[in-house]
Order: structure tokens, then sequence, then C-alpha cells
């Protein structure tokens, strides 16, 4: 789990090229877009969560369902995206 | 012959002529000179008609038609001939020939003139064009009925039978009339069903639609909204408004539903609508004043909001519904776009402008529309997404989808529906990055995208996975709606019809419209190629509003809102393009700010100025790449060139170097570096005594010339290199990188960074590099 928690992370940095972060910064339970009440969070626009999610796809074979809400809650947080995945790329 | 009875018995005599003349010959035997009388009053009837007959047209075609009937008659009676006598009917018909033909080549063409006659309202109709080709058709159909009746009714003339003459003239072409009557009766009838049915929204009432029509819907059918429910919502919120004093009202609902019953009741009401995008605590209070509403559906924590789903409920006693029409050119809205100055520009409209707007619209794409249902991928608080996904359909009947389509993948969900989608570049390029397979839509749906230029390789993979190769709008929300394209037919825009466009002082568009209140028109940052014929090629922005991903943003008000905080001595923000568009900030911090931040990774204070800017503008147009300088670069001139700033960001920074200040003349690179004593540049070499090695240093020259002077990719040869001193951890120096591109030589200098402005730097290390100029090429 840990493992796939660092993949997703550099999968994160590199496709959104973001600078100045490592996967040390990135927080597993902290939102990826947007930012909790503690102030933690990636603070990604809707546009990155695109550019992710096709990335998401190609990195680890999982798609994502048309229902927004449903694929939302799986792009919550690293951890949430890792258990997604973990889930859905076995079978 | 003024009177009605003898305008009867004129057209009795001359639809009758036939039978008339047939009876006198068959049963009073009468002889063809007594009969050519009829003929001779029927002449003088004509001639009466003629004069007073205005149009100069129809004077002629009566002359001739007198003439010849005259002559006709006189003959007959001199020669005692039935022949001429029997001439009439032939005579009519292609005298009808020629009025007909003459309108086609004359327009408005006949059937239209009679529709205009019948439909007083048809003339303002945006269907009038439509209308007019179809009865144009008509017109054309009639004129070859003409061709045929008098070569027929010639025919009848010579064959010498009277009975056959008279049977033809005297009823089977009248059958055959009454025929092409019925026949075009049905086929309009089928033809009007295509065409959309179109009703301003200042006029709508009641009873304009029927209570059951579907208004708007949701992915889940739940919360379907039917004309009924519209009627009455749109009444709540007119009682809640028109129970309070006159304010104006800031509006901002997610849901198009709540934002369209709530937009058209202040417009009924008479309350002036100011509709954002930005919700945003900090923009709400800016453009607030302490008397004004603020009209939403989701919870607001910065000050006080009335939640539409509240006055919805609220269950109002009694009295009559209110919805009625409202007066458009008195009914006010205020846009928000960002202006120049760097303040959010407010942009005050009429509803008369997007009311002009919206006739433009059915009028040029309406007919496509029809029996359609409206899907939409961008915010219905901008000009495009208001006109196109809350008024059209209210105009036009459609039904519209409460939400919008966030997600390429949603298409899937719209297989079976016959779709008209406002879209944009930004979701149509996921689209197609995204999507391999053609979606399979039964029915290709209608794509609009507007907001920014949209790549022709995007439309082209639009159009294989749906079907339909996008049609774009450009318009701002200053103009509205100016012209449109699909790209497959060129790069060209065709402008709406009531846009007159020309060329500003300044090489710019400048266009006047029915729904641009300033005389003068409208001058957009938009340099253009204008052609004779009004259609334009568009050159480029030519002002400091860029956008990103669809979204406009003024640079100057991003540098002005960093320098907001107080932290910031001098700042230069960019548009950059890589995977997607961004904005960059390149900031020199001041005093204060060195010691807020002093110690703090960059990360930190990357958080700190993006957190700061979400008060204002929106994540996406939020700058997404920082970099902190004890100056920003200039040349020798003093000015700061936005591509020089752009170089800079096209570097990517690490942790391993900082880029401190810099200049680019041509050919020349001057900087200021830092290599922080946590880079990994210094791993493996001298672990105690840590300095800069030989090769981390030619390889950041070589960074440096291949980011900022544009030199080959290729490295050929190293040549001599001395190093004269080290270059220590956390010390910055001075790197100066020339490029001769004739001889393809690198050559560079590092130096100390001189203590006084006089002092003579100090040399670390110089040497040169010839570049592979060959490779480049290849």
């Amino acid at each position: 789990m840990e493992d796939l928690n660092n993949r997703i992370k550099n999968v994160i940095i590199e496709s959104l090229e973001l600078e100045d972060i490592t996967p040390a910064d990135i927080v597993d339970s902290a939102p990826i877009f947007g930012k909790n009440e503690k102030g933690e969070g990636l603070g990604l626009d809707s546009i990155d969560a695109l550019e992710l999610g096709i990335a998401i796809k190609d990195k680890f074979g999982v798609s994502f369902s048309s229902e927004k809400e449903e694929t939302k809650k799986h792009f919550a947080s690293v951890d949430a995206l890792a258990a997604y995945i973990s889930e859905h790329s076995k079978g | 012959m003024n009177s009605l009875a003898g305008k009867v018995l004129f057209t009795a005599i001359s639809v009758l002529y036939p039978l008339i003349i047939y009876c006198g010959l068959e049963f009073f035997g009468l002889s063809p000179r007594r009969l050519s009388l009829l003929l001779l009053s029927l002449a003088f009837f004509h001639f009466l008609n003629f004069t007073r007959n205005k149009s100069s047209l129809d004077r002629w075609r009566m002359i001739v038609l007198v003439m010849l009937v005259l002559v006709c008659a006189v003959v007959a009676f001199a020669a005692d001939n039935i022949l001429f006598v029997k001439f009439y009917p032939v005579l009519v018909n292609l005298s009808l020939l020629a009025f007909f033909a003459f309108t086609l080549w004359r327009p408005p063409n006949f059937a239209f003139r009679m529709a205009l006659l019948g439909d007083k309202a048809l003339k303002d109709s945006p269907s009038k064009n439509a209308v007019e080709n179809y009865c144009r058709k008509v017109t054309i159909v009639w004129c070859f009925f003409f061709v045929f009746n008098s070569v027929v009714a010639t025919f009848t003339v010579f064959m010498g039978s009277d009975k056959i003459w008279s049977l033809y003239n005297g009823l089977i072409s009248y059958i055959f009339v009454g025929l092409i009557f019925a026949v075009e009766y049905l086929v309009r009838k089928k033809v009007q069903r295509k065409m959309q049915s179109y009703v301003p929204v200042c006029d709508l009432e009641q009873s304009s639609r029927p209570e059951g029509a579907l208004v708007s819907f949701e992915a889940d059918g739940v919360d379907n909204k039917t004309w009924r429910d519209f009627v009455s919502d749109v009444s709540k919120v007119r009682y809640h408004l028109e129970a309070r004093e006159n304010t104006p009202w800031i509006l901002h609902c997610e849901d198009s539903y709540f934002f369209t019953v709530a937009l058209l009741a202040m417009l009924q009401s008479g309350r002036k609508a100011l509709v954002t995008a930005n919700r945003q605590d900090a923009f709400i209070k800016e453009i607030r004043k302490p008397e004004y509403g603020f009209l939403t559906d989701e919870p607001f924590a910065g000050g006080a909001a009335t939640m539409i789903q509240d006055v919805l409920a609220e269950n109002v006693a009694g009295g009559p519904v209110k919805f009625d029409k409202f007066d458009k050119s008195k009914a006010e809205m205020v846009m928000y776009t960002s202006g120049t100055t760097g303040e959010p520009k407010a942009v005050y409209k009429l509803f008369m402008q997007f009311e002009n707007e919206l006739f433009e619209l059915v009028k040029v794409f309406g007919n496509d529309w029809v029996n359609r249902k409206v899907f939409s991928t961008v915010n219905h608080h901008h000009i495009y997404g208001l006109l196109f996904t809350a008024l059209l359909p209210i105009a036009t009947g459609l039904p519209f989808r409460r939400h919008r389509i966030d997600f390429p993948t949603e298409f899937a969900n719209l297989l079976g529906t016959s779709a008209v989608v406002a879209s944009s570049p930004a979701f149509l390029k996921r689209l197609a990055a995204e999507t391999n397979q053609p979606i399979g839509f039964e029915c290709a749906p209608i794509i609009y995208s507007s907001g920014g230029p949209l790549p022709v390789e995007v439309a082209q993979k639009a159009s294989e996975l749906t079907g339909f190769w996008p049609m774009e709008i450009y318009g701002s929300t200053e103009t509205g709606g100016i012209a449109y394209r699909q790209s497959k037919n060129g790069a060209v825009w065709t402008p709406f019809e009531v846009c007159k466009m020309s060329v500003a002082e300044n090489g710019c568009l400048n266009i006047k419209s029915s729904y641009i209140l300033e005389e003068d028109g409208f001058t957009t940052g938009d340099l253009v190629d204008l052609y004779d014929d009004g259609r334009f090629l568009l050159k480029g922005r030519s002002d400091s509003i860029v956008k990103i991903e669809e979204k406009r943003i003024s640079l100057p008000e991003v540098e002005n809102r960093l320098k907001q905080t107080g932290l910031v001595r001098d700042v230069r923000v960019v548009p950059m393009v890589g995977k997607r568009q961004y904005l960059a900030a390149a900031i020199v911090l001041n005093d204060a700010g060195l010691e807020k931040f002093a110690g703090s990774p960059k990360l930190a204070i990357n958080n700190y100025f993006h957190d700061y800017l979400l008060q204002f503008i929106e994540n996406t147009v939020s700058p997404k790449k920082w970099r902190y300088l004890e100056e920003l670069p200039q040349n020798t001139e003093g000015k700061i060139r936005m591509r020089d700033v752009q170089a800079l960001f096209n570097l990517a920074e690490s942790s391993n170097f900082k880029i401190l200040k810099f200049r680019r003349e041509p050919g020349v690179w001057t900087g200021k570096i830092l290599f922080p004593s946590t880079s990994d540049y210094y791993d493996g070499h001298f672990p105690e005594f840590k300095l800069l090695p030989a090769v981390v240093q030619v390889d950041m020259v070589l960074r440096i010339a291949r980011n900022f002077l544009d030199v080959p990719k290729a490295l050929s040869k190293i040549h001599r290199t001395k190093f004269a001193g080290p270059i220590l951890p956390d010390v910055p120096v001075i790197l100066n990188v020339k490029y001769d591109a004739e001889s393809a030589k690198v050559s560079f200098t590092y130096t100390h960074v001189p203590a006084a402005e006089n002092d003579v730097p100090k040399i670390l290390s110089n040497g040169s590099l010839t570049m592979n100029s060959e490779e480049s090429l290849g």
C-alpha cells in the first residue's frame, strides 16, 4: 500500500509537472483538489483533474465511471485513490 | 369600378370567360365578332385596374396585357375569328408568369409577399429568411405551372374544339391550380414542423407554452421541471423580490434551472441583476453595496445571502401568478470580466442586447435545434453560457439540463438523446485526449465551442468522435457573439448579419451591432485581417488579457493582487503553454516579504501566495509556477519582456540551483545563480569540503544556453576549461554565457559576485564548448 501511494504521488507530480513538490510533501489523507480545513491539500484545479484522470488510467490501467460524484470520491485523497486502484487493477 | 361589386363582376367574368364563350357559341349561336366585345370589356377592366396600380413593375405588365387583349379583341372583331377570342386564358397565364418570375428576380418573391400580408409578425421573426427561401421555391413551382398551362392553353386554342378549349381552360386548369394549393399546404405544414419556434424572453407569458412542456431536466430524471413549475417558481421569486425594496441583486446559482428562474424573476420584477461566476467571499464583498441582495443556491459564508431553495419553499398565500412581459430596454444586468486596469471589470448590459443577440442566434442556428435538448459544459454566469444554456432554451422551448457536464465520459449517457451541447475548447481538448472510439450517438449532437480558439486537430478529432464538427462562436462579454465558423471550412470567421466590422486605428477589430450600445461600436483587443465581404481572420490578442483554459484573466489584475499582500516589491505574471495553459509568477519580495519567509521552504511561500489569490480569483487562473528573484529580468532599455520571463519558467527549477536574477541580450545571458548546500550536485565529491564539480558547471552552462539562447541541443566538443577557484554552496556566483551562432561556439565564465560596483570580478572558471549545429537542422 505504501509503495502504491508513492507511485501515485509520483504520477501526480510527473503528469501535472508540479514544481517544488516532492512525494514527501503530499499528505496521504489530504485532498488532492482544493484544501481541507487544516490547510492541507495540493489545491489542484479542475483542468488538473482531467489530466490526472488520464495519467492514472494510463499508468494503472483503471478507468473511472462517468458518474461525477463517484469519481470525485475516488479522487478525494491519495489514500482513496490507492484503495480504488488496488481494488480495480486486480480483476 | 370603385365598388366591390365591380371587382366581383370583373373576377367572375375573367374566371368564367371560357364557359361564357362556350355557351355563347354553342347555345346562343353568337358570332366571334359579338363575343369579342366581351374580350374588349375585359381589356377595359384590366385598364381600369392598372390605372389604380402604383407599382411601376405592375404597370408595365398591365400595359402589355391590356394591349395584347385589346389587339386580340380588335382582330377577333375585324376578322370575326374565334381563335383570337380564345387567346385570353393564354395571355392571362403569360402575364402571371411574367409577374411571378419578376418577383424572383426582384425579391421579395410573390409567395413571400402573400405570406407577409398574412402574418405581420413574420417580418420581425428570426425564421424570416427560412420562410422566404421556402416561398421562393413555391414561386418557382408556380412559374413552371404557368409555363405548362400557357402551352396547353395555346394548344387547345389551335385544336379547334370549343368544347375541349372551354373544358380545359374553364375547369381542368382550375383543378390543377387547386391541386397545387393543396399540395403546397401539406408541404408547408411539414416544413413548419422543422422550423424552430421562438418567443422573445421579454415577451414570455404564462400561456406561451403548454403547462406540461418540459423546461429543465436532471440526469436521473427525478427533478424534472415543466412549464407549470417554471412559471410558478418565477412567480414565487418575484413575490419575494417585490416584497422588498427595489435594490440590485447579486445572482449566483450553480443549478441552471434555479439560475434561469431567478434571473427571469429579477428581470420581470425590474430588479437589476448582477450575475457573477465568482462567489469567493472577498469578491462578493467588493461588488456588494450594503443594500444589495444576494440570491444563490449554495450556502454562503461571507455574509447575508438568500437561498433560492428557501424562497421556493415559502408558501405564498393566494395572490395571482406573477409572470408577464417586461420592457427589454429597461431591464438591467451586470456581467463580470477581468479588466485591463487590474480590478474585475463590471460590464453593464440592457436585456435588449441579449434579446437582439438571441434573435440572431435563432436566425442562424435555430432550425438545427428542432426537438433537441440542451446540454452544457460551460458556466452560465458568463455570456456564452448565459445565452446558449439559459436564455436560448427558454426562448425556444428546448429543455435544458440542470447541471453541467463535467467529464467527457458523461457523453456516454447521451447516446440516445438528440443534443445541443454548448462546450468550450478546454472540454473538447479533454474529450479528444481521453476518447479513442467514436462515441456512437444515435443522432450526432450539435456542438458549439466558445471562449477561445479551438485547434483544428481537436475539432477534427471531436468530429470523428461525435459526428459533428464543432461550430465555434467568437465574441466577448462586451460585444456578445460576433461571428462563427466551422474550422473544416477554413480559419475565416463569418460575422452575424447584424454585426458591422471595421478595423480600428490600432489594427484591432471594431464591431457595431444591434446588441452593442456604444455608438462607435466596440474595439476588441484582437488583431484582425478584414475582408471586403465582412468575413475576417484573427491574428492574436494585442493587450494584457489572456485566456487560461477559456477563462479570461487580466495579468495586471493578478499582479496587483499579489502586490496587495504587502510582501511583494515587484512581480510579473506570464501566460505559459505546456501540457495545459497556466500562469506563472516571477516575484521579487520586499523587505517585509524577505523577513516573513526567511528560512521557509519554497513550497510554503508558493502556498501562501496561492491561498491569498484564491480569495479573489479562480484556481485555474491562479499561477501554477513561482520564481523568487532578486530582480526581474530587464533588457538594456529597462523593459521587462514577457518572453524573458517565460523563458525563465521554461527552465524547470529544482532544489539544486536557483536563478536569482538575469539579463538576456542577443547571444548573451548573464545571471546570478545560487547552488544551495542541500543540492544533489555536491553528492559524492569531497563530503567534507563541498564544491561544485566541473561537470555540473558545464551542464549548467548547457542548460542556460539551450533554454535562453536557442542553442542546438547536441554538444560536439568541450574545449579548454580553466578552473581558478571553487564554487561554494550557498554562495551566489555570476554566470555569463555567450553564444556565437556562426561558429556554433558557447563560451562561459563563472565569477564571484563583486562586493562593490567597481570591483574587478574574480574569475572562478571559464571555458568554451562547440555545439553540433548540423544536428539541430535534422
